[in-house]
């Protein structure tokens, strides 16, 4: 039994060094708010899941927060360099076993994990820096998984009977994905069409865990892994952007962003990381690094209390809605957590008695470009 | 009607001395060294430029990408770069087969060129009857903007170098530019070569 610290104890309502940032622009609704489908240790599985089918692409129930207008955006829209599909999409994926690819990865590799129905996939960083969108079918459901080098942001999307492909277009130096049935053009981190036919439309989205590979086979060693076998030939072991072993290197250090920010805010530096959550009441960012000091953090959107909590597990926080202001106590030791309730019960990070909200991982110019009204807890 | 013949005289003119220029150099051994010698690094270099050529693993073995034939012509990172379609690992390094190769080739068969017969005409500008023995160093300029042009905005990110639409535009046309300029720099060699002094 390894030594086990009280580290915090939360007084959810009082809000830890929130600060407000100015300007909201407009308000939205949101179909945001995750729906926890089916068990909160399932902590991939967050995503919104109401909503309709049009031309065979799931959407969202409502629109996701946009604080700009569309026409604002599209005067944004960057050439990235490579034309349309010149980063190619993974279409057919292929995959290892856990051992299979402890043979291949670094322990410390950046993976994005992903659990749905039940069926358990992660997909290497070095892969995804060069494809940015794999179009999977997991747990018998059509997905796309995500990933944009430059925001450093991972999300998944359902897309049913369509895929998704790069535009080569950037927003906020966001990818601008399209989809292959009417090519409107959806920014990733929006996750809400800009043009097109489904402009003002936004995906269901879901989770993906940012951990390393060490993180993510010990909490599921029966995961399966996207393999080097994309159909392409790449040299995986070169992710042009720069690295994320052992630290960040290159673009993913550097303060330089490779077009000018929507947003100027400098409360961190640009590629400082946070949690961002979005929902209908507001926008929120956590700075992971304290989270990962304080394991509990909470601060107010829209006047409503949520709450962050952090995994030394998986190396994530997941976001949840405490409008009653609840007290949670936060206890950490054996690279695990523990997350205390007022009754005594305890829970796992990922499985608090709250309703989740959908959070990511983003680098701060463009979680705080896309949403300059965000609240900050640091 | 005399200007446009005097003009196509003197283009003639300019592609006769170029080649027989050339012709001087290749067949020299000093020359065909200079030439080879340049043409392997600048190829080298702009694969190693282009992430097409890595080093740093002791792997072996031979991937080709599923759809060779349609990949290859598939443009990739921007207007002048195509997605490979092989990938070699051959112990100490990796090179990844595209379309690429063959431009880096041509562009790199150009700048060997005009290194080559500048070094002739400095080594021995009499005997070669070459007038100019600087001339040739030119091509350097557009060795370079090729150089960048193979690697796209990755250049950019690499540097920490902000980009515009201007500067992505540009980006497309460093390589046509570069080998109009590398054309340009050897005829501009070329028609200084008074055959009759050789």
């Amino acid at each position: 039994m390894g030594p086990t610290s009280r580290r915090g104890f939360l007084t959810a309502a009082s809000g830890a060094a929130a600060g407000s940032l100015s300007g909201c622009i407009g308000g939205f609704t949101s179909a945001g708010v995750e729906g926890e489908t089916d068990g909160g240790n399932d902590e991939s599985q967050a995503s919104t899941t109401e909503g309709r089918t049009e031309r065979g692409i799931p959407l969202a129930g409502s629109q996701l927060p946009v604080e700009y207008d569309f026409a604002e955006l599209r005067d944004e829209v960057r050439d990235g360099g490579p034309p349309k599909d010149g980063i190619p999409s993974i279409d057919e994926p292929s995959f290892w076993d856990a051992d299979e690819a402890d043979a291949e990865l670094d322990d410390r590799d950046v993976v994005f994990g992903l659990v749905r129905n039940d069926e358990v996939r992660a997909y290497p960083q070095t892969i995804l820096a060069q494809h940015e969108i794999v179009n999977d079918v997991v747990g018998g459901e059509a997905v796309s998984v995500t990933y944009c080098p430059l925001t450093g942001t991972a999300m998944g999307f359902r897309r049913g009977e369509t895929e998704f492909g790069v535009s080569g277009d950037l927003v906020n130096n966001n990818l601008i994905m399209y989809d292959r049935e009417i090519d409107s053009r959806w920014p990733q981190v929006l996750g809400t069409a800009i043009s097109g036919e489904f402009e003002g439309d936004s995906l269901q989205e879901f989770r993906l865990i940012w951990t390393r590979w060490v993180a993510w086979r010990e909490v599921h060693p029966d995961t399966e892994v996207l393999s080097t076998d994309t159909g392409h030939a790449r040299n995986y072991d070169d992710d042009p952007y720069g690295s994320y072993v052992p630290e960040r290197s290159g673009y993913y250090s550097r303060d330089s962003t490779l077009f000018p920010p929507l947003g100027d805010d400098d409360t961190f530096p640009n590629k400082h990381v946070v949690m961002g959550a979005r929902t209908d009441e507001g926008r929120i960012a956590f700075e992971k690094d304290a989270l990962r000091d304080g394991g509990l953090l909470s601060g107010p959107v829209g006047g409503t209390p949520h709450l962050a909590v952090y995994d030394p597990a998986l190396d994530t926080a997941y976001v949840y809605r405490n409008p009653d202001g609840a007290s949670f106590s936060y206890e950490a030791g054996n690279g695990d957590a523990r997350v205390v309730a007022e009754d005594g019960t305890e829970h796992d990070p990922a499985d608090l008695p709250l309703d989740r909200v959908y959070a990511f991982d983003a680098m701060w110019f463009a979680w705080s470009g896309f949403y300059p009204s965000t609240e900050v807890v640091q | 009607m005399a200007t446009e013949n005097v003009s196509r005289g003197r283009v003639g003119e300019a592609v006769s001395r170029t080649r027989f220029a050339v012709g001087v150099t290749l067949r020299r051994r000093d020359g065909l060294a200079v030439f080879s010698l340049v043409t392997g690094l600048y190829l080298i270099a702009y694969l190693w430029f282009s992430n097409l050529l890595t080093f740093g693993t002791d792997d072996v073995g031979v991937l080709v990408a599923r759809d060779p034939l349609t990949t290859f012509f598939q443009q990739s990172n921007n207007a002048m770069t195509f997605e490979p379609v092989a990938l070699v690992e051959f112990g100490f390094g990796t090179y990844l087969f595209s379309l690429n190769t063959f431009i880096g080739l041509g562009v790199a068969l150009l700048v060997g060129l005009n290194l080559a017969v500048t070094y002739i005409a400095w080594k021995q500008p009499k005997a070669c009857g070459i007038g100019s023995s600087s001339s040739g160093l030119l091509a350097s300029v557009p060795a370079l903007l090729s150089g960048a042009a193979c690697c796209g905005p990755i250049v950019l990110i690499i540097f920490g170098i902000q980009a515009s639409s201007a500067i992505m535009t540009a980006f497309q046309w460093l390589i046509p530019l570069a080998v109009v300029l590398l054309v340009g720099s050897l005829f501009w060699i070329g028609r200084q070569v008074n055959p009759a002094q050789v």
